[in-house]
């Protein structure tokens, strides 16, 4: 019965792969064979690798970098500590909100905090190191992208260590190892696959973020999202933003089969 | 007990900080100086200025109808791509169409982007409302897929044999087995669908003409241009309004899933 | 074929792709009104036929007669069969009442009409005033009642059973064993049963099917395949067994473990090799002096019931023993057993091999 009928919901969901997911991604290497004047060549691959290229995808691999280290570093024990939370689930369910909030206002806030006048400053005077310009800095960039990365990276680990069968812990007390090998040997190895998929959510973005470069950074960071929204938008060289943009294709394709694949439910 | 402290102390101040800017963007809204740096006195002026700014509020419209345009059309296409995932007979064609589908999932805005603006200046698309509703669409598409999807595998099949066996035509089945089985997931594509399309900055940022403009590309050029309480106040509903989404939506999955799984947005 | 027979399976083989058969060359009747069982283990293609009869799938090759038309190729909501699921498949969004209106919805009965049916059915399966309840309110054997009473609603002519008490526990399973046969008596509706618990099989029909590797090893009444198995596989498969080679001395006469015994089979070759089975309940514990068999006691296990010795005679064939006395483990005792006690089986025949050869037989051409 089943056999015999004919899949007819493809079509409209076939359509929609072949127009959204194929084509502009075909488009995409196309025009990255195009340089400004339209002609077809391999100029832009060739500019790809001079200095000032390589020098900003490697700047834009260290800030991803430095990103995804200090959201793990925070993410990790406060997973850690919401399991052992009574009602963890209300708590994640408020560590999950502000994700939910419009990324812009959120970076907007900041340039309030961290404004010459800030809040952040008048910490500082307070505590006695004197006022500082804080906006406009790598600091600035790196603290705020951690903030609003931090959610990411705790999900996937609070699920990993939630679907963790408590009878290893258990074990492993058992068998006489103390709590930091219990944590060592036995919790951090079997949650690997959620620190893996938090990595994977946060450092493909911090890569091609551009919106926070532009008001937090202030054009001091420039990463390869940054570059291709100059290229495509600003400077209207889209031939070499497409290039840019299949580098990144290819590095996101990199960076996913090096940390496996995602579970379901581990969105965005 | 000390331990505990140490542990409570460090859960604290990391809510603190995720919530903290949220809260100083609020507060600051109702400040009567004109800036978010000294708090001179309680105002509602930057509310009445918003009101009053026609411009803006013809943006707000103009998201709204976006998101839930396009999250109406996603969910239809949505449920047909779960279906056809889930009634691909070969285990191959079921993984690759899970794959394609995911591509835009994981995919940076950026290149979602400026894939769909050469996309939509190649076949002559203009810039503007329908290429925004486009993109917004496209990009819904693959995520209401993922909402529905779990529903249909957790479905006994069992339960389509019965009906078929109860006389159940195949329009019956999906009516009135399949479909009502599934509500909850639709739902929740719908929700999530609705969220992704009022809060999608980049890839709106790249398809959208100079005639169209949504909230999050208002905000943006606003916000480029400095401080101004407006945007607090802006800010504000937003909060609210997406706090009123969120509690939605927590009472349309809760029955079914675990918060866990409802998933984080960008 | 009598106007009784309400299926009839004519060399019917299902098989997906290159896969071996699950089912293979397969023909029999059902008669209306009776309670048949598919018995077997799992993988043995009942759960095929079933399918089969039900119109899910259809026969790769053969065909399918119901009430003597052809119907491989009707599809399921096409076909007068209801079917009782493993995991009864209710559906969860709808409560017990529209559960069992399901089927007479489809068939856009009017309302009064609908209410009638379904509370009367709902009372055959003793669930009134369950009709607003959810399904995930009920426990599982009130689910089980509610999809017998969403099955019996429609008022099939035959009504399809999928292992349904395997997900009882034992002691309600007993009681629904009861029920369903009761059941089945007051509708006079044909029920078919599949099962892999033997003694399910034995207490409910009135003919089991033994099937073993997509065939039908055996068909009879529960006493006919209990005291009569074919072959070691059925034998083993209904009952616990012991089973010995022998040979046949002439018509009556068996010779096994040495001896010889009298029994009640005739009509084999002369020195043919067979197999003997006797059931453990058939065993009586004599003193090693009086038995026809002498054994050593080897272990016991006390069973409720019964005790269950195991017992090994000289030549190291193991003789499992039940019975309400107690034996001392190490000690030899004697077994006794009547002639008609011994089953005498030809080695590893079908059915279908069987009533060749005893045709072939008869007729004087059968060659050993």
């Amino acid at each position: 019965m089943k056999a015999k009928s004919r899949n007819y919901y493809l079509i409209p969901y076939v359509l929609w792969i072949a127009l959204f997911v194929i084509t502009p991604i075909v488009l995409v290497v196309y025009y990255s064979f195009f340089n400004i004047e339209g002609e077809f060549s391999l100029e832009n691959y060739q500019k790809f690798f001079t200095p000032v290229y390589l020098k900003m995808t490697l700047s834009s691999f260290w800030y991803a970098f430095l990103i995804t280290f200090f959201t793990l570093l925070i993410a990790y024990p406060t997973a850690y500590l919401l399991t052992k939370t009574k009602h963890k689930q209300l708590w994640l369910l408020l560590i999950i909100v502000p994700s939910w909030i419009n990324l812009l206002l959120k970076a907007y806030a900041f340039i309030g905090i961290f404004g010459t006048y800030g809040a952040a400053n008048k910490f500082l005077e307070v505590m006695g190191v004197g006022g500082k310009q804080i906006l406009f800095t790598d600091f600035s960039f790196v603290f705020v992208s951690v903030y609003i990365f931090l959610p990411f990276m705790i999900l996937p680990i609070f699920n990993a260590l939630d679907e963790l069968n408590p009878s290893f812990i258990d074990a492993s007390k058992d068998l006489g190892a103390s709590s930091w090998r219990t944590f060592s040997r036995v919790v951090f190895p079997l949650t690997l696959d959620g620190v893996k998929s938090g990595c994977q959510i946060v450092f493909i973005p911090a890569l091609s973020l551009f919106m926070l470069t532009r008001l937090i950074a202030g054009n001091r960071v420039i990463t390869l999202g940054t570059a291709i929204e100059q290229h495509f938008l600003v400077t209207q060289d889209w031939g070499m933003g497409a290039t840019i943009a299949v580098f990144l294709i290819i590095f996101m394709v990199v960076i996913m089969l090096l940390t496996g694949r995602r579970k379901r439910g581990e969105m965005r | 007990m000390k331990k505990f402290k140490w542990s409570s102390l460090y859960l604290i101040i990391v809510f603190m900080v995720l919530y903290a800017p949220i809260f100083y963007l609020i507060f600051y809204s109702f400040n009567s100086g004109g800036d978010m740096y000294h708090f001179e006195g309680f105002t509602l002026d930057w509310y009445k200025e918003i009101f009053n700014d026609t411009r803006l509020l013809i943006i707000v419209l103009n998201t709204i109808i976006v998101a839930l345009l396009s999250s109406a059309i996603s969910t239809v296409l949505g449920v047909a791509g779960a279906m056809a995932i889930y009634y691909a007979r070969r285990r191959r064609t079921k993984n690759t169409l899970l794959s394609l589908n995911n591509v835009l999932i994981v995919s940076p805005d950026v290149i979602i982007g400026a894939s769909f603006l050469i996309f939509f200046t190649m076949i002559g698309i203009k810039l503007g409302f329908i290429s925004v509703l486009l993109a917004h669409i496209a990009f819904s598409v693959p995520i209401v897929v993922l909402m529905v999807l779990p529903k249909l595998e957790e479905m006994s099949t069992s339960i389509i044999y019965a009906a078929l066996d109860l006389g159940a035509s195949r329009l019956d089945v999906l009516t009135k087995v399949v479909l009502p089985y599934i509500t909850p997931g639709i739902f929740a594509g719908f929700f999530m669908a609705l969220t992704y399309s009022l809060d999608d900055f980049a890839v709106t940022f790249f398809v959208t003409g100079n005639g169209f403009s949504t909230l999050s590309v208002e905000i943006y050029a606003l916000a480029r241009q400095g401080v101004s309480l407006s945007i607090n106040a802006l800010s504000a509903l937003l909060f609210l309004f997406t706090m009123l989404l969120v509690v939605g939506y927590y009472f349309i999955t809760k029955k079914t899933s675990k918060i866990g799984r409802m998933g984080v947005r960008k | 074929m009598s106007d009784q027979t309400i299926i009839r399976f004519e060399n019917v083989t299902k098989q997906y792709d290159n896969d071996p058969a699950v089912l293979n060359d397969v023909s029999f009747e059902i008669e209306r009104g009776k309670f048949y069982t598919l018995l077997g283990p799992s993988g043995c293609g009942k759960t095929t036929i079933l399918r089969l009869i039900a119109g899910f799938i259809s026969p790769s090759k053969g065909n399918i007669y119901f009430n003597n038309k052809k119907v491989n190729e009707v599809p399921a909501n096409k076909r007068q069969v209801n079917t009782v699921f493993q995991d009864y498949a209710l559906f969860p969004h709808l409560n017990v009442f529209e559960n069992v209106a399901f089927g007479l919805r489809i068939k856009k009965l009017k309302s009064e009409m609908i209410n009638q049916k379904v509370i009367e059915a709902l009372k055959f399966v003793n669930l009134e005033g369950y009709e607003k309840r959810e399904i995930k309110e009920m426990s599982g054997g009130q689910r089980q009642r509610v999809a017998i009473a969403r099955a019996i609603v429609n008022e099939p002519e035959l009504i399809l059973l999928d292992e349904p008490l395997s997900a009882l526990d034992l002691k309600l399973r007993t009681e629904m064993q009861y029920e369903l046969r009761e059941l089945q008596r007051n509708l006079g509706i044909t029920f078919i049963f599949v099962t892999h618990d033997q003694e399910e099989a034995l207490a409910m029909s009135d003919e089991i099917f033994v099937l073993n590797n997509g065939k039908i090893e055996q068909s009879g009444t529960p006493n006919d395949i209990y005291d009569e198995p074919i072959n070691r596989f059925v034998a083993d498969f209904i009952g616990e067994s012991n089973i010995v080679e022998g040979v046949m001395v002439e018509d009556y006469v068996v010779q096994f473990t040495g001896k010889t015994f009298d029994c009640v089979d005739g009509g084999l070759n002369q020195n043919e090799t067979v197999e003997i089975v006797i059931r453990p309940e058939d065993l009586e514990i004599t003193s090693p002096n009086v038995g026809k068999l002498k054994v050593k006691v080897d272990s016991q296990l006390f069973r409720g019931v019964h005790y269950e010795i195991s017992c090994y005679d000289e030549d190291g064939n193991e003789w499992l023993v039940h019975s309400t006395k107690k034996a001392i483990v190490g000690s030899e005792i004697g077994l006794n057993f009547e002639p008609e006690d011994i089953h005498v089986m030809r080695l590893g025949e079908t059915e279908e091999e069987f009533d060749k050869r005893l045709e072939a037989y008869e007729e004087g051409s059968y060659e050993s």
